[in-house]
């Protein structure tokens, strides 16, 4: 190897700080990608709004009603299956099982397998999507139209993952209650009605602003970090791929820590008013 | 003189409201400059050349001064107006019709060549003043202007040849009846119909005191039917050509424009 080739030696702390420099980077085209959004969606335009609001419908109803078989499947097999474990535990009473359905699949999966599975599905559709116009100059040919490829292509999609993910979070536990309920009736006809009230008891007030906080959190990180991914390919087709699959990984961790996160904070903030 | 944009910005007006770049700067990363502290100009309503070797930057040049892409250093007005901190519909709203044929058609590979071509009357209806009507009388004005058969009108761009999702892609920028035309290679890879097509429009748009024409391209023949002046890009630098030639001499293409066939 010529010794020019040869990579040169970077001491720990000249990677440190580069690899900080990096991560400064991708924090403030991360949040440029919000911004202007935002500043796009609201410039003037009845035009543009009407365009803009008919995609944003569409990907909604792409996002949302054709994930629902989906969601009914993956729901319905997670609240049987907590049931049917909790009921192995043999000491559980049936009120206490329905209270950990609240806790555990009401406060906590519903909301983080929803996201994931609109990431997995949606999320990656979308980072492929916006990859492949940038390849193919679709996005600057927008641009040379006078459209805002942030608010045609950044915005509906954001919107459409924000009201989604609730939506499907709502959806994706009446199904876990139906499969639970549907577990706990096959094992037991008599006990059923102990565990519904196991359900409506462990459920608060205070779980309404907690839902609101994580799905629409959850939502709103799933089309962000999507589309900053789709948008952050180059000009190869090779690195389509490439992108989505990290926008899929990157929202996924990022998913996982906002739901831990609110969890904390909701718990610290009015734990007492959870129980 | 300045005048406040939809942003909030103050804008200098250009005595000259055609293409002025000052002393603008632009490279990619890990690659030599395309642009090094360029200044020139293209007064409104005249029409331009841009050569160079393959690399050299000829399309981001276009982009650059279509305002798709912003310099790293430098100013660079269109119409007047810095590119750089305008929305593209706030430039839009402000008159600055662009009309960009790209080298590779750039249509919307999920919509109609209809809806490619009414997708911005759509989205600029209340600029334009269009309702539904009327933004359907100039989609299929535009596209019966750049010969497509009304067969294609409803296909996508993947069940189109080539030529036909070049032809879209000029119907698309003609609808916005633009005052600055870009065209990127415009005659590559075509059939001689739509070679022919596209040489004839560019020599209207030349003679066209409204429009504000720059075309990148290394093609003799176009460069010799346009008679327009030239420009070499290369080394960072853009410098005026004086021969009319190309670096890869082409088989001369018969001036006429057959009667197309539907």
């Amino acid at each position: 190897m010529n010794p020019k080739d040869a990579p040169a030696e970077v001491s720990f702390f000249e990677g440190l700080g580069r690899s900080t420099l990096v991560f400064g980077q991708v924090v403030e085209r991360l949040l440029l990608t919000w911004i202007s959004a935002f500043r796009a969606a609201s410039a003037p335009g009845e035009g543009a709004r009407n365009v803009c609001r008919g995609i944003a419908l569409k990907q909604i109803f792409y996002t949302s009603f054709q994930a629902l078989g989906l969601i009914s499947v993956v729901a319905t097999f997670i609240g049987a299956t907590l049931i049917v474990q909790t009921e192995l535990l043999g000491a559980v009473e049936r009120e206490t099982a329905g209270r950990f359905l609240v806790a555990i699949i009401l406060r906590e999966l519903a909301p983080l397998v929803t996201a994931i599975l609109v990431a997995g599905r949606s999320g990656t559709a979308i980072a492929t999507e916006l990859g492949v116009m940038r390849v193919n100059y679709e996005v600057l040919a927008l641009a040379s139209l006078g459209i805002d490829p942030p608010r045609f292509l950044v915005w509906p999609r954001i919107v459409a993952t924000l009201v989604s993910v609730p939506i499907l979070t709502v959806y994706f536990s009446a199904m876990a209650v139906l499969g639970g309920f549907s577990a706990a009736f096959v094992m037991d006809p008599n006990g059923a009605g102990d565990w519904l009230a196991g359900i409506s008891m462990g459920l608060t007030p205070m779980d309404v602003p907690l839902f609101l906080t994580k799905s629409l959190g959850l939502g709103s990180i799933v089309g962000w970090l999507s589309c900053y991914y789709g948008l952050d390919v180059g000009v190869s087709s090779t690195e389509v791929p490439v992108k989505a699959s990290r926008a899929v990984v990157q929202t996924l961790l990022a998913c996982i820590t906002f739901n831990t996160a609110t969890t904390i904070a909701f718990y610290w903030l009015m734990g007492t008013r959870l129980r | 003189m300045t005048i406040l944009g939809d942003s909030g910005f103050d804008m200098p007006l250009s005595p000259e409201p055609g293409i002025n770049f000052d002393r603008v700067h632009f490279s990619y990363p890990d690659k030599s400059p395309i642009l090094t502290e360029v200044s020139w100009q293209l007064p409104r309503g005249g029409s331009a050349v841009i050569t160079g070797g393959v690399g050299s930057g000829k399309s981001t040049l276009l982009y650059l001064a279509a305002g798709l892409i912003g310099p790293q250093k430098g100013n660079i007005l269109l119409g007047g107006f810095p590119i750089t901190p305008l929305l593209p519909s706030e430039r839009f709203r402000h008159g600055l019709r662009v009309g960009f044929v790209f080298q590779e058609g750039g249509l919307l590979a999920n919509m109609s060549a209809r809806a490619n071509v009414s997708l911005a009357l759509h989205y600029h209806a209340d600029v334009l003043a269009l309702d539904e009507e009327a933004i359907e009388a100039r989609t299929q004005a535009s596209l019966e202007q750049a010969h497509i058969d009304p067969h294609d009108w409803d296909a996508l761009p993947a069940h189109m040849s080539f030529g036909n999702r070049k032809r879209v892609a000029l119907a698309r920028a003609m609808a916005i009846r633009p005052a600055f035309f870009f065209f990127d290679d415009p005659d590559v890879g075509l059939d001689q119909r739509t070679a022919l097509l596209i040489h004839e429009l560019l020599c209207k748009l030349r003679d066209d005191p409204d429009v504000t024409l720059l075309v990148a391209t290394n093609r003799g023949v176009l460069m010799e039917r346009l008679e327009i002046p030239g420009y070499r890009l290369g080394g960072g630098s853009l410098t005026t050509r004086t021969e009319v030639h190309s670096i890869f001499p082409q088989a001369p293409v018969a001036p006429s424009w057959p009667a197309p066939g539907r």
